[in-house]
C-alpha cells in the first residue's frame, strides 16, 4: 500500500512541477502586463510537439532539441506579444478572449499537423532509482529536478539581480518605476517572452513523459492559473509549491476517493482557499 | 425597445430563405444569443465576470429531460422544474461568492470552479446522466397556438420561429429590466461598487439578482438547444461554452441591449457560412475573435453607436 500511495505522490509531484511551471508563467505575466495569459498552455503545445519532431523525426540530440524546442516557443511567443498582447496590456477581460482566439488557432494549426492521434516520444533516459521498496522512474526524477531548477533560477534572478528589482517595482507602481528609468515596455514585451519560453521548456520535457495530443495546452493553462491563485498570485516560488500541492491533492485524492473527481478535489481545495485565504496560501493577509 | 426593431428582418427571413441550412445556422445563432444575453445582464449590467452561465445552460437541457423522463411533465412544467434547480443554485453559488466579496478575476475562477464541478457531476453520474454518451432527446416541445391548438415543434421552420420569439422575449426582458430602477442599481455596481453601497444599494442582494437572473436565462437556452439538437452532454456545461459567450457580448457590444445578438451572429453564423472543413473553422473563428477584440474594443455595436453620435455632432 506504502508503495502504491509513495508512487501516487510522486506522479503528483511530477505533474505538479508541470502545472508550477505554468503557473509561474502566469504569475509573472500578470503581475507586469495585468493580464492573465490563458494560450500559456498553447506555447507548452508547441514545446512539447517541437521537441517531439527534432528527437524522433529529425533525429537531434535530445539536449539540442529541448533548446531548439524553447527558442521556437521563445519565438512564437514575441511574435504573439507584438501582434496581439501589446495591444491588451492592463485589459484583463480583452486578454482573455485574444488569449482564446489564439488558442482556437494553434490548436487547429496543431491538428491539422499533427493529428489527433496522440504522439509517443521514444524513451531519453531508461531505468529507475530503486530506494527500499520505492522505485523512482529516472527521467521524473530529472524532469521534477529541471523544472524545479528552472522555477528557483527565476526566483532567484528576480530577486537579486537589477532586473528584478525593475520588475518589482513596476509591479508596484508603473509610473514611478517608469520615472525611475525603467525600460517598460520592454519589460512587458520580455516577461511574455520568458513566459512563453518556459512554458515550452515545461513542454519538452511532457513530451518525454507523457504522450502527445493538439489539446493538451487547455488542460494545463487550468491547472496553471489554479497553482498560481493556490499559492497566491505574485508569489514565484509559491507557483511551484502550488502546483505540486494540486498534483499531490489529486493524485492521492484519486485513490481513496472516486477517481473519476479527480479534477475536482483541486477545485474544492482552490475554492476554499480564496474564501478563506483571499491572497493566497503563502501570501501575507491583505 | 428601438432595439427590437433590428428583429423584424428575421421575421420576415424565411418568406425569402427557403434553404434548411441557413434557417438552423441562424437557430443555433438565436439559442447561443439567449445565452450571451444572459450573460449581458450580470456582466454588460452589473460587471461581474461569471464563468458560471454554461453550468446554467447544460443544469437547463439535463433538468428539463430528466424532470420529463422521470415525472411525464410536458415540456414547458419540464423546465419549470429547471427553472427552481437553477434559482436554487444560483443562490448557492452567489451568496458564497458574494458573501465573500469575491471581484473581478477571483469571481470568474471560483464561478468557474463551481462551473467545472457541475460538468463533472453531469460526466460522473451515470446512472442518471449517462456520462459521456450523453442522453438522446426524442421528445419535442408542444405549444398551444390559437387556431390550430397543441402543435408539437418539429419541422426547422418551427424552430425557428419558436427560437426567434423567444429570443425576442429575453431582449425585451432585458431591455425592460436594464431601463428598470433595478438596471440601473446593477450600472451603479458595475461602475463604482464602493459608491453605490454608500448610497444605499444592497449591492449584495443586486448582484445575487443579476447572477441569478442570468443564470436562469442561461438554462432557458440549453433547455431549448437540448431537445432542438435532440442531444445532451456533458460538454454543454464546458468552460470553452461559457467563454464563446463572453466572445460573443464583447464582441457585439458589452452593455448593449442588441450586443449580444449581434456578436452570436457573427461568432456562430459567418464560420458556418463560409464553406471549410472542420478544423479549418475553429481558427477562422479565433481569428475573427482576434481581429474584432483588437480593431473594435468596444464591440460592434459600440463603434456603431460611436460613430451615429459623431455624425449627429458633426451636422
Amino acid at each position: 500500500m506504502t508503495q502504491v500511495v509513495v508512487g501516487q505522490i510522486l506522479n503528483g509531484i511530477i505533474l505538479g512541477s508541470l502545472y508550477g511551471i505554468i503557473a509561474l508563467g502566469v504569475t509573472m505575466t500578470f503581475g507586469i502586463t495585468g493580464i492573465v495569459n490563458f494560450a500559456l498552455g498553447q506555447f507548452m503545445m508547441i514545446g512539447a510537439y517541437a521537441t517531439w519532431y527534432f528527437t524522433d523525426l529529425a533525429m537531434f540530440p535530445f539536449p539540442v532539441a529541448v533548446a531548439l524546442a524553447v527558442v521556437i516557443s521563445a519565438v512564437a511567443g514575441l511574435v504573439a506579444d507584438q501582434a496581439l498582447f501589446r495591444f491588451t496590456r492592463n485589459n484583463l477581460v480583452n486578454g482573455l478572449l485574444v488569449s482564446i482566439g489564439l488558442i482556437s488557432v494553434t490548436e487547429s494549426v496543431a491538428l491539422l499537423l499533427f493529428t489527433t492521434t496522440p504522439k509517443n516520444m521514444d524513451t531519453v533516459i531508461a531505468g529507475s532509482w530503486t530506494l527500499g521498496a520505492i522505485t523512482l522512474p529516472r527521467m521524473k526524477v530529472v524532469a521534477f529536478l529541471m523544472l524545479a531548477a528552472v522555477i528557483g533560477l527565476t526566483w532567484l534572478g528576480l530577486s537579486r539581480a537589477w532586473l528584478g528589482r525593475a520588475t518589482r517595482a513596476y509591479a508596484q507602481n508603473p509610473e514611478a518605476a517608469m520615472l525611475m528609468g525603467v525600460p517598460t515596455k520592454l519589460l512587458q514585451t520580455g516577461v511574455v517572452v520568458y513566459s512563453c519560453a518556459i512554458a515550452g521548456f515545461g513542454g519538452a520535457l511532457y513530451a518525454c513523459l507523457f504522450s502527445l495530443e493538439p489539446t493538451l495546452g487547455g488542460l494545463f493553462i487550468l491547472k496553471g492559473v489554479e497553482s498560481a491563485i493556490l499559492a497566491g498570485v505574485g508569489n514565484l516560488l509559491g507557483a511551484l509549491a502550488g502546483g505540486v500541492i494540486l498534483g499531490v491533492t489529486e493524485s492521492v485524492g484519486s485513490l481513496y476517493l472516486p477517481s473519476a473527481f479527480r479534477d475536482a478535489y483541486g477545485l474544492v481545495f482552490l475554492v476554499a482557499i480564496l474564501l478563506f485565504r483571499p491572497a493566497g496560501l503563502f501570501g501575507g493577509q491583505k | 425597445m428601438k432595439a427590437l426593431w433590428f428583429l423584424i428582418p428575421l421575421y420576415l427571413l424565411p418568406l425569402v430563405v427557403k434553404s434548411d441550412t441557413m434557417l438552423t445556422v441562424l437557430i443555433f445563432t438565436f439559442l447561443l444569443s439567449i445565452l450571451a444575453v444572459g450573460f449581458n445582464i450580470v456582466f454588460g449590467g452589473a460587471g461581474q465576470l461569471t464563468m458560471f452561465h454554461a453550468a446554467a445552460f447544460g443544469i437547463g437541457s439535463y433538468a428539463t429531460f430528466l424532470s420529463m423522463l422521470h415525472f411525464g411533465l410536458p415540456f414547458w412544467l419540464g423546465y419549470l422544474v429547471a427553472v427552481v434547480v437553477v434559482v436554487l443554485v444560483s443562490i448557492v453559488i452567489g451568496w458564497i461568492c458574494f458573501k465573500f466579496r469575491l471581484k473581478e478575476f477571483y469571481f470568474a475562477v471560483v464561478t468557474m470552479a463551481f462551473a467545472e464541478l457541475c460538468r463533472l457531476i453531469a460526466l460522473n453520474w451515470t446512472s442518471v446522466t449517462n456520462g459521456t454518451l450523453g442522453m438522446l432527446v426524442l421528445e419535442k416541445p408542444t405549444l398551444w397556438l390559437p387556431r390550430s391548438g397543441i402543435v408539437k415543434i418539429e419541422q426547422t421552420a418551427a424552430w425557428y420561429f419558436l427560437t426567434l420569439v423567444s429570443l425576442t422575449v429575453v431582449l425585451a426582458f432585458s431591455a425592460l429590466l436594464m431601463r428598470s430602477w433595478i438596471g440601473r442599481n446593477f450600472s451603479a455596481i458595475r461602475l463604482n461598487e464602493d459608491l453605490a453601497q454608500t448610497l444605499g444599494i444592497d449591492t449584495f442582494r443586486y448582484k445575487l439578482l443579476a447572477f441569478t437572473i442570468s443564470n436562469v436565462i442561461a438554462s432557458f437556452a440549453g433547455a431549448l438547444y437540448g431537445f432542438y439538437t435532440g442531444f445532451i452532454e456533458p460538454s454543454y456545461l464546458s468552460v470553452t461554452q461559457s467563454l464563446d459567450a463572453i466572445a460573443m457580448v464583447l464582441l457585439g457590444g458589452v452593455s448593449t441591449i442588441l450586443g449580444p445578438v449581434v456578436g452570436s451572429m457573427v461568432l456562430t453564423s459567418l464560420p458556418h457560412l463560409i464553406e471549410l472543413p472542420a478544423e479549418l473553422r475553429v481558427a477562422v473563428y479565433g481569428m475573427i475573435l482576434i481581429l474584432v477584440i483588437l480593431l473594435m474594443p468596444r464591440g460592434i455595436v459600440g463603434l456603431a453607436a460611436g460613430l451615429l453620435k459623431r455624425r449627429a455632432h458633426a451636422s
